[in-house]
């Protein structure tokens, strides 16, 4: 069964967030998820890109109440 | 054959470029883009390990924001970069020389070795080369 961690990265500066989500990947399994917290309004594009990029699944991107919460799922 | 290897060449002393570097380094490193970086002139003088943090910067106004905003230190960003993704770092060997300087002065962890100029820019022919 997949877990989901969640990472808070609000008030980190680019590139802050992507860097603490790709450190909390390489502690979880694949088909694990992690929720990454972010104010950086470049995360809202940043994120997805480098999902593409190195193959991982990006599975959401909701904006909450002044930050953005993006889903990325582990695929390898 | 290119490749899709980045080179920054870092001679600037200035925070603001410093910063941009340590950005695009760890950025594309952890892109699955090897990345080298070889540091020379005035950049070499903020990553002196006997120097107080707060004095290794200078810069214009970007670099008083970046400091009072408390922006991630460049330094950490590319250690960040070396622990998460394929990163080198070399001191000119030039610049330690002038500087009177052995590889201990600076930050061991994060420097791979001294290197010449020669070397960098034979290995940098294939790929992307950035001078900040």
């Amino acid at each position: 069964m997949s877990e989901k961690t969640i990472v808070d990265a609000r008030g980190a500066f680019c590139p802050g967030p992507l860097m603490e989500l790709i450190a909390a990947l390489k502690n979880v399994q694949i088909g694990d998820e992690v929720d990454i917290w972010s104010t950086d309004k470049g995360s809202v594009t940043d994120i997805p890109e480098w999902c593409k990029k190195v193959k991982h699944d990006c599975v959401g991107i909701v904006e909450q109440n002044g930050y953005w919460s993006v889903l990325v799922r582990k695929a390898k | 054959m290119a490749d899709n290897s980045l080179f920054i060449l870092l001679c600037s002393g200035e925070r603001e470029k410093i910063q941009m570097a340590a950005m695009m380094a760890s950025v594309a490193a952890v892109s699955e883009r090897p990345v080298q970086v070889f540091v020379s002139m005035n950049a070499m003088l903020a990553f002196d390990t006997k120097m107080a943090v707060e004095e290794r910067y200078h810069g214009g106004a970007f670099a008083k924001l970046l400091n009072d905003q408390k922006a991630p230190d460049p330094i950490l960003l590319f250690q960040q970069g070396k622990d998460l993704g394929d990163l080198k770092m070399w001191a000119c060997s030039m610049a330690l020389d002038i500087q009177g300087w052995e590889m201990s002065h600076l930050d061991e962890k994060l420097f791979d070795g001294p290197m010449g100029l020669t070397k960098f820019l034979s290995d940098a022919e294939s790929g992307q080369f950035v001078t900040l």
